[in-house]
């Protein structure tokens, strides 16, 4: 058997080889069809997706979580999204005559198709989230807002709100490391991204060309994964709730406590 | 890996064993039936899946037990072959491309002949190296073509290959498509077609097809056996000045197995032999437009070679 080039070690020690002189290599980097180029492209793809999303999400989520209804069925008709496979979607929507595989703007060959598959694989984390958090107030809290006077939309906007921040922007973040990751599917409709590297790598038998793609999907999920981190610490009431009081202010907003 | 192989072995010999004392008793037949498992693998569409079942057929014919396992692409099942994959319905390049390209890297010099013997000539030391035999290459071949609609060849009076010469064309093609010679590069270098774009949708894909009909793209590649091209008003274009690499259907078996089993080679050349361009794409055409499953359509066409 030692004479086959694939066994497991050598195969693996020239796979780790190949994707490092690819991701070294300046060339790769730069140009049309570098990595650069393709990385916002798909950059720009996920995070139009995350905001089509938040559009249409967020405002249902929080309302049918501050009327404390619907929510069950809200959650569970976005997770369409989670149930059908977002390339089996991508796939229908390029046969359709609309959107198809129109090209549309940056977004490239079948953008609008490509966008709304994404827009919906990335709705259940955000109507979830956002849902739960806002239902998931303590009704003493709410209770004594009402007591102080607070009108339907000042218990939103000053207490369930603040307080639903967190997990708001945690299904943001859930939902922009998925898209991210997911959008490099658009390679397959011919669409723009570094899903482009991957496809193309293995379909030259070049593993360097596409574990590097891949590699460098994972890395800026990563960096997204800390960014998004340290905007759910930023958005947590209790904390801003704390350094106010480090600096000296009187009244701690009695809702946090 | 070593552990399974000597399992296997070993649970072979038994099977021998056992079947040697059954033909002891007077039955020659009963010592026919027990050859053991023949592992075939291969890509998964409809004419490796046709050929897989072919072979399956004839070798269960001649007392074999095959097992078929067919996989998306060439690189997943040639981990396993040679070793726990004994056969492969191969395309004389395809192999041999495959095995210098992971030898020598994506950038190596590819035959270009038409002729199958060459081609297999010049991937012998590769081919043994990786301990593959390939048996006899079937007339049938199977390689790269291009198609128009049929409109775009009335329109612009074009029937093969050479009459797009000077003419700009957007591609839609597979995704290993941009520097290969036996696709871009051939149409650019050989036949001076102009290509501004290449979309890679896929091989013979239904994304190609639809391309190519509402016009995005012109040009779209499929193979030589493609069945459906003129059901969907397509006009394939000859590549009258050969720039296609010889792409005809030969069988890959494990060196290791055929020296095991040397009447595997007697039964698949035989198959090979019987097999031509015409009968593949109407089974091709029996699969993929008259959706019969491959096993019977195997079927029906050993028994009528016969």
């Amino acid at each position: 058997m030692d004479r086959h080039a694939l066994d497991p070690p050598e195969a693996l020690v020239n796979m780790v080889d190949q994707t490092w002189q690819y991701l070294t290599d300046p060339a790769n980097w730069q140009g049309s069809e570098g990595i650069v180029v393709l990385l916002v492209q798909q950059l720009l793809l996920s995070v139009t997706a995350l905001a089509a999303a938040a559009a249409v999400g967020l405002p249902l989520a929080l309302w049918l979580g501050h009327i404390g209804r619907g929510g069950f069925l809200a959650i569970n008709v976005t997770n369409i999204g989670r149930a059908i496979p977002t390339f089996a979607l991508l796939a229908i929507l390029v046969t359709t005559s609309w959107p198809g595989v129109v090209t549309f703007g940056p977004y490239g060959r079948a953008g609008i198709s490509t966008l709304i598959a994404l827009t919906l694989f990335a709705l259940p984390p955000i109507v979830t989230s956002a849902n739960v958090g806002v239902r998931e107030v303590p009704d003493a809290v709410k209770e004594s807002a009402r007591g102080m006077g607070m009108t339907g939309g000042q218990l939103f906007w000053r207490v369930e709100l603040p307080l639903a921040l967190p997990l708001v922007v945690s299904g943001l973040r859930l939902a922009l490391v998925q898209v991210w990751a997911t959008a490099t599917i658009a390679a397959l409709v011919a669409g723009p991204g570094l899903g482009r590297i991957i496809t193309d790598g293995f379909a030259n038998t070049d593993y360097g060309k596409g574990i590097g793609g891949a590699v460098v999907v994972a890395v800026v999920a990563f960096v997204l994964e800390l960014l998004g981190g340290a905007a759910e610490r930023i958005a947590d009431p209790s904390r801003r709730a704390r350094s106010r009081s480090r600096h000296g202010a009187r009244a701690v907003a009695s809702v946090s406590a | 890996m070593r552990k399974g192989r000597l399992l296997a072995a070993a649970m072979i010999a038994g099977a021998l064993f056992l079947a040697g004392c059954g033909g002891s008793s007077g039955d020659s037949g009963a010592g026919k039936s027990q050859h053991g498992t023949v592992n075939i693998s291969g890509q998964n569409f409809a004419e490796a899946q046709i050929m897989a079942q072919i072979y399956a057929t004839v070798l269960r014919a001649n007392g074999y037990t095959p097992s078929i396992k067919l996989v998306d692409t060439r690189d997943v099942y040639m981990q396993q072959f040679p070793g726990s994959v004994d056969v492969v319905p191969e395309y004389v390049s395809g192999i041999v491309d495959f095995l210098i390209t992971q030898d020598k890297g994506p950038n190596a010099k590819l035959p270009t002949s038409a002729d199958p013997n060459t081609v297999i000539s010049q991937g012998k030391s590769y081919l043994d190296k990786q301990g593959i035999t390939l048996l006899d290459p079937s007339e049938a071949t199977d390689h790269n073509a291009f198609f128009v609609t049929d409109k775009y060849s009335k329109d612009h009076n074009v029937t093969k290959l050479s009459d797009l010469k000077g003419k700009s064309v957007v591609l839609a093609a597979a995704s290993d498509c941009k520097d290969r010679y036996d696709c871009a590069v051939g149409l650019e270098q050989t036949y001076g077609i102009t290509i501004t774009k290449i979309l890679p949708l896929g091989f013979a894909s239904q994304q190609t097809y639809d391309s190519v009909k509402s016009n995005e793209s012109q040009l779209g590649e499929t193979s030589t056996t493609d069945a459906t091209l003129s059901h969907n008003n397509l006009f394939l274009l000859d590549d009258d000045k050969d720039a296609q690499p010889s792409q005809n259907l030969v069988p890959a078996v494990s060196t290791d197995f055929l020296n095991a089993n040397p009447e595997v080679a007697t039964i698949l050349n035989k198959v090979m032999a019987a097999m031509t361009t015409r009968d593949l794409t109407e089974l091709n055409f029996d699969v993929t437009v008259n959706r019969q499953s491959p096993a019977v359509v195997a079927q029906n066409w050993v028994q009528s070679a016969r």
